[in-house]
């Protein structure tokens, strides 16, 4: 093929008429069907569109006035600016549910991901009855909230429960997982971490699915010992995934509201209280229905930002 | 070809034309009456809660369903509110005008409408109440809790109570008998504790209200409470902190459970079933709970006489409310007339609902049945006050949202029940609370 003719290919290409066609412009009847279709596609678009955004945007536009407004459940009340948020910001109890929002989501997020990339690196190797393993890995996942925070309640609750007992037995003393502050912060970052990391698991053993058996075998050759594999290769190659599982675990983290409230109530003394829960006790608990929107408000920024900035990274993964 | 036949007798136009039918045809069934409206007059919507057991909305809505209403009035319709997001569902349903006439709901609920101007108030209703006796069946002082400023928000419906309950056996094993005064409680908690038994059980846990009951409880016993008569929080007074001192004495002494800051009410109800929990504290409905062989062994206490001479305890008289959207004011009030002359084998049926306001029902032979009930209504009812105390007895518009289920309730129970604090930081602590959250 000449230049001349790649590129009058190239221009018929541009002008919508195929390679082989006769390179006739559409006639005025043909524009026309196409403009109908188009129509005819609009149409049937529309509703959906409309709904989604009265589903969406209807409740974030709401919810963005009544956090600037001194209502409760039952009216609206007055217009009051930003004051909703400033008060809330200057309130000791919102600093502390943003401290332990951070702690809760960096161990949730890390600690999930480093017990889900550990098993889906087990589960790569042959090991008895792994389609079992898998399953029952996947059970803490699978089983409402609401179940396995009883469960864990009835473990850890009370003097009698099966692990204050065993702890009494290792000589620890009364152990109170749930009502000492320090101790009931550490039980809900477990619980959270527990019910997480088969999420993390299956993210991470598709993303090592997905690396190429050849490039292992490359690195053997070379020499390279198991530790550099997994630090030079391994992670680099599931890097993408890796990164989308943190911005989804962090989603899920900073909004999870049923683990904490289920387990603790926020308590003692506040002490679990995470930002969404004290969203939640503000609103439902307090009728403060504009300071506790402020909060969800300011805590939906943060995520967009934490969202936007992990994208950037997957996106430089993209283009090395 | 058959498809294209189909295609051409189902245009867009005949499309159109059948949706807009289906649509006429279903705003025409919303716009038209239920079929159990009765005649041409509007049926009264009447929206119950599940205030006991399986049993108690279907026999609920047998009563109302039943109602034969005069001439020209609207027979009663029936609807259950589950207790899940109940705020939301009336507050939706009121602001849109869709709401019930006659409801019941959360204890403070009236008050909350009352303040946004939904609330019929029920002036008319006592008044024809005090020609027909029902008036005088209320236990005394009870429908007075309902009354506000402009009037009564709402008439009392079923009571929850916070008393003591002690087991038995436990007692018997420790050479108690049932306390009467704090000295002698103290007593039969260190008596307990020798046994490895809690004197002091409660729970303030996720999702439970009791622990910060039973420690405003405490203050009316002795006299104080959260609010004064100009209806404003008042919490660091003497009465208080020589309450809250009591408490933490028990608390520090280990005469309490000391996880029972976090204690669900199931936690509560499996401590007294494992008879970890010789004395405590909760609702009358503890014995039927979940707390297996001991039930039988669980008995109610007696009413304590504090250090300052009084008693006192703290219920909660839940009630029925009527809206100003109602097809009938005379309609809503004949009807809660109609209810209240029959809601009697809710009780008599044992349907798990809380106490009855009135004395004509406690007076039957299936209530007096039960001594622990006949105990609360002989010895508890007269000395019970609300979350008023000390300053009046009607409940109020800001008791809703400053200390009925509130954040800073829980927090200053969990605080108080830690033991790490002192009685005039914590209670200073919910006063600064209280004062934000008022409006």
């Amino acid at each position: 093929m000449t230049t001349e003719s790649v590129i009058g290919a190239l221009k018929k290409a541009r002008s919508g008429v195929g390679n082989a066609g006769s390179g006739k412009p559409a006639s005025e009847r043909e524009r026309r069907r196409r403009f109908t279709h188009s129509r005819a596609f609009v149409f049937f678009v529309l509703p959906s569109l409309i709904l989604l955004v009265l589903l969406n945007l209807y409740p974030v536009i709401y919810a963005g006035l009544q956090s600037l407004r001194n209502g409760d459940l039952l009216s609206a009340g007055n217009f009051v600016g930003l004051n909703n948020y400033i008060a809330m910001v200057q309130t000791p109890a919102f600093w502390h549910a943003a401290g332990f929002t951070v702690v809760f989501t960096l161990v949730g997020v890390f600690g999930s991901w480093a017990i889900g990339l550990g098993l889906a690196l087990l589960l790569r190797t042959r090991i008895p009855a792994g389609g079992v393993f898998k399953v029952l890995l996947l059970l803490p996942w699978v089983v409402p909230v609401v179940v396995s925070a009883t469960s864990w309640n009835w473990l850890v609750a009370t003097p009698q429960s099966p692990l204050p007992v065993l702890a009494q037995a290792l000589g620890l003393g009364n152990v109170l997982f749930l009502a000492d502050p320090t101790l009931a912060q550490v039980t809900v970052c477990v619980f959270k971490v527990w019910i997480s990391f088969p999420f993390m698991m299956m993210m991470m053993s598709s993303a090592l699915a997905s690396v190429d058996v050849n490039v292992y075998e490359a690195s053997k050759v070379d020499g390279a010992t198991a530790f550099q594999t997994f630090g030079r290769i391994t992670l680099p190659m599931i890097s993408r995934s890796t990164y989308i599982s943190w911005i989804l675990m962090t989603i899920f983290c900073v909004n999870d509201f049923p683990s904490i409230f289920l387990l603790t109530g926020g308590g003692p003394v506040n002490s679990t209280q995470t930002l969404v829960v004290l969203a939640y006790s503000t609103v439902f608990q307090n009728f403060q229905t504009g300071p506790g929107v402020a909060i969800a408000f300011m805590m939906t920024i943060v995520l967009v930002i934490i969202a936007t900035v992990l994208y950037r990274q997957i996106r430089k993964v993209n283009i090395e | 070809m058959a498809s294209q036949s189909t295609g051409s007798s189902f245009s867009r136009r005949g499309f159109l034309g059948i949706a807009g039918g289906v649509a006429a045809t279903a705003a025409l069934a919303a716009c038209s009456t239920g079929g159990g409206s009765g005649g041409s007059a509007k049926a009264i919507k009447f929206w119950n809660m599940p205030w006991g057991g399986t049993e108690f909305n279907p026999l609920d809505k047998k009563i109302t369903v039943a109602y034969k209403p005069k001439s020209g009035m609207g027979a009663a319709t029936y609807q259950e509110i589950q207790w899940a997001n109940f705020t939301q569902t009336f507050s939706s349903a009121v602001a849109s005008n869709t709401g019930p006439a006659v409801s019941s709901g959360g204890g403070t609920q009236a008050f909350q409408f009352a303040e946004q101007g939904k609330i019929a108030y029920a002036d008319n209703l006592i008044d024809s109440w005090k020609k027909n006796g029902i008036y005088d069946d209320f236990f005394d002082g009870l429908v007075d809790t309902l009354k506000t400023d402009k009037g009564y928000a709402a008439v009392p419906y079923n009571l929850d109570v916070r008393i003591s309950w002690y087991n038995k056996t436990l007692m018997q094993e420790a050479g108690v008998e049932s306390p009467t005064d704090w000295d002698s409680y103290r007593n039969v908690c260190a008596a307990l504790k020798k046994n490895g038994v809690y004197g002091f059980g409660l729970g303030s846990g996720a999702g439970s209200f009791t622990g910060s009951h039973i420690l405003t409880a405490f203050m009316i016993n002795n006299g104080g409470g959260l609010f004064n008569a100009d209806k404003k929080p008042d919490c660091v007074t003497p009465e208080n902190i020589e309450a809250m001192d009591f408490i933490l004495d028990l608390v520090k002494s280990g005469y309490s459970d000391p996880a029972s800051a976090t204690y669900t009410s199931a936690n509560v109800q499996s401590q007294w079933k494992a008879k970890k929990f010789g004395f405590g504290w909760d609702g009358a409905g503890l014995a039927a709970g979940a707390v297996g062989d001991v039930a039988g062994d669980l008995v109610v206490g007696s009413p304590l006489t504090s250090p300052s001479g009084k008693k006192g305890g703290l219920y909660f008289p839940n009630n029925i409310m009527m809206y100003k959207n109602t097809p009938s004011q005379a309609g809503s009030e004949a009807f809660l007339t109609y209810y209240y002359q029959n809601m009697k084998e809710l009780w008599t049926k044992k349907t798990g609902i809380g106490l009855p306001p009135l004395k004509s029902i406690s007076e039957t032979p299936e209530f007096q049945a039960d001594p622990n009930n006949v105990k609360i209504i002989k010895e508890w009812q007269p000395i019970f006050k609300t979350w008023a105390a000390p300053g009046g007895s009607g409940l109020f518009y800001n008791i809703a949202n400053t200390v009925d289920g509130t954040a800073p309730m829980i927090t200053f129970a969990q605080t108080i029940l830690g033991g790490n604090t002192t009685s005039k930081a914590a209670l200073t602590a919910l006063q600064t609370s209280m004062e934000g959250l008022m409006k």
